[in-house]
């Protein structure tokens, strides 16, 4: 036996770093990163919420604190207008994109491979196309339909418009869903002798459920906020809230009910949000016990 | 298999069809007929000379600035909101829904009332500075660095949701191996995990440049009307019904908008990340 003493390998030969005693640190920076920048995407938010209780017209300028811009929605006849302008829009291009979007989606998920790939890619033009193009193009094609219905331009053009670039996020929010479907549930219902059309009904939605909520959030939230899409294809006279407020601030005299109004939208649809992913966690935990 | 329910796409592909590809032809064909408001559609007519705005100096400032601003916007975006969809992502914080309601839940206030908000901080005279004594954005309203932070914070969540989309599909187990195998977490991240999230990249680079590319409100608020983007000389057109110059205009953004969906195709054809 030799007393030959050999190397010994330490985990720094393999290029082994220590980070523990920096761990901490990065911890902090990722948090701090973290909140600074959810709190930059709140920032206007929190101005307009400041604004809405702002007893002063001049926006530069906090004289008390208020409730009554609140109260005065009421009497806006402009912005009530636009309000339900924007409503009416919404509320039936989103009807119509969920409802719409899911039967397409089971469709396009029956199609052939290649046809299937097809689709979904089209189906992506109207998200990723530039709001401008988008708008401006089907204002024309709207412009030449123009010939044969004179007065479509106004709530048909725009409720079309939307559910041209809404249906794309039903379709693609419930498209991982029914893949994630056994298909054998189907044909087991018609076993059982379900008719195909009452099987989407009682088969197929209730599994996708989640997939359409979701959908269905997304499409409202971009009807709700667009502005550009909505510019180039609202008839004279047929404002929404977000061209309503455009035509406005050009000429500065934006009533401070208008940041009432979208605080109050802001934490009604935060506070039902919250609530309904609370209601959601309860139910997935009532499941698995 | 049901074949039957193939049916019900066949109204979508119907409708895809017409309101993708006839509107944008139109579009394209536009810019080459001397269609003014002004005209009938019966004495249309054919020509070249709409080239000739390519060649006005502000037009060509127009695209230069929003094509400067646009990437600008899409490379900051970019660093930012990896880092900040990475963070979550490594965080303990595993709920998409709330993630998903806490980036969409600014844009329930109106995007213009949003920048407006964010104008009024900028100013010299402003809200936070009487209320509070100061403002973090003071003095910005006019200035590049006002304009980007405006596009920025806009856009930035279309960038973190697709990344974050990403990053959640990526097995676990990878990391471990990469690790086992020797791989350092810097390492681990270059060439695993980041490889693997770069569709998420592509989706959200597009999903950022495009609207910043061809937007007109955020531009015409901030700089308070000093500086000329692409979407305002469309919207001018626009507004004074100059709808062939408009028409050529918004089909020069196509380009662009082709090059995207090539990307697209080729990083993300299911579009798995759009959401």
């Amino acid at each position: 036996m030799t007393n030959q003493v050999y190397p010994k390998a330490h985990l720094n030969d393999y290029g082994y770093k220590e980070i523990k005693h920096i761990k901490p640190i990065l911890k902090i920076l990722a948090i701090s990163f973290a909140i600074l920048m959810i709190f930059m995407l709140y920032l206007p938010i929190i101005v307009i919420a400041i604004e809405s209780v702002n007893s002063s017209v001049i926006t530069s300028k906090f004289d008390s604190f208020t409730l009554s811009w609140y109260t005065n929605i009421f009497n806006e006849s402009e912005l009530l207008n636009a309000i339900k302008n924007t409503f009416i829009v919404s509320l039936i291009a989103t009807s119509l994109a969920t409802v719409l979007g899911t039967l397409f989606a089971i469709g396009i998920d029956k199609l052939p491979k290649k046809m299937k790939s097809k689709i979904v890619f089209l189906n992506n033009v109207p998200i990723l196309n530039a709001d401008i193009v988008t708008g401006f193009s089907l204002m024309l094609m709207f412009r030449f339909l123009m010939l044969l219905f004179p007065n479509i331009f106004g709530l048909t053009t725009l409720v079309l418009a939307h559910l041209f670039f809404t249906l794309p996020y039903v379709i693609l929010s419930v498209l991982p869903k029914l893949k994630e479907l056994d298909p054998n549930f189907i044909d087991a219902a018609m076993d059982l002798g379900i008719k195909p059309y009452k099987a989407i009904y009682l088969i197929v939605i209730p599994a996708i459920k989640a997939g359409i909520l979701s959908g269905m959030l997304l499409a409202l939230t971009m009807s709700i906020d667009d502005f550009v899409i909505s510019f180039f294809n609202t008839g004279a006279g047929f404002d929404n809230l977000s061209i309503w407020i455009y035509g406005v601030l050009g000429r500065r005299n934006l009533t401070p009910s208008v940041y009432a109004f979208s605080t109050l939208l802001t934490l009604l649809t935060g506070g039902s949000l919250i609530l309904f992913n609370k209601i959601n966690q309860r139910k997935g935990k009532k499941h698995t016990k | 298999m049901i074949k039957q329910y193939r049916r019900l796409a066949i109204p979508y592909i119907v409708w895809l069809s017409l309101l993708v590809f006839i509107p944008t032809i139109a579009l394209v064909i536009l810019g080459f007929t001397n269609l003014t408001s002004s005209i009938v559609f019966s004495n249309i007519q054919f020509t070249f000379s709409n080239f000739t705005i390519f060649s006005e100096i502000s037009i060509l400032t127009g695209f230069k600035n929003s094509l400067i601003y646009a990437s600008l916007t899409t490379i900051i975006s970019f660093v930012t909101g990896y880092l900040l969809a990475y963070i979550i992502y490594k965080s303990k914080f595993k709920n998409k829904f709330m993630i998903m309601t806490l980036m969409i839940l600014p844009m329930w206030s109106n995007l213009i009332l949003r920048i407006d908000g964010l104008a009024n901080i900028m100013s010299n005279n402003n809200i936070l500075v009487d209320l509070i004594g100061f403002s973090p954005l003071r003095n910005l309203i006019g200035t590049p660095v006002g304009i980007l932070i405006g596009m920025v914070f806009t856009y930035v969540p279309f960038m973190i949701l697709p990344i974050y989309t990403a990053l959640e599909k990526i097995d676990y187990n990878l990391d471990e191996a990469s690790s086992d195998l020797g791989l350092t977490p810097i390492k681990t991240f270059m060439f695993v995990t980041f490889p693997l999230s770069f569709k998420g990249v592509v989706t959200g680079a597009i999903m950022v440049f495009l609207p910043t590319f061809s937007g007109f409100a955020i531009p015409k608020i901030l700089s308070q009307g000093n500086m000329i983007f692409l979407g305002n000389i469309i919207e001018n057109k626009f507004t004074n019904t100059v709808y062939n110059d408009g028409a050529l205009l918004s089909a020069s953004i196509l380009l662009f908008i082709f090059l995207a969906m090539f990307l697209l195709r080729r990083f993300d054809k299911e579009g798995e990340t759009l959401l």
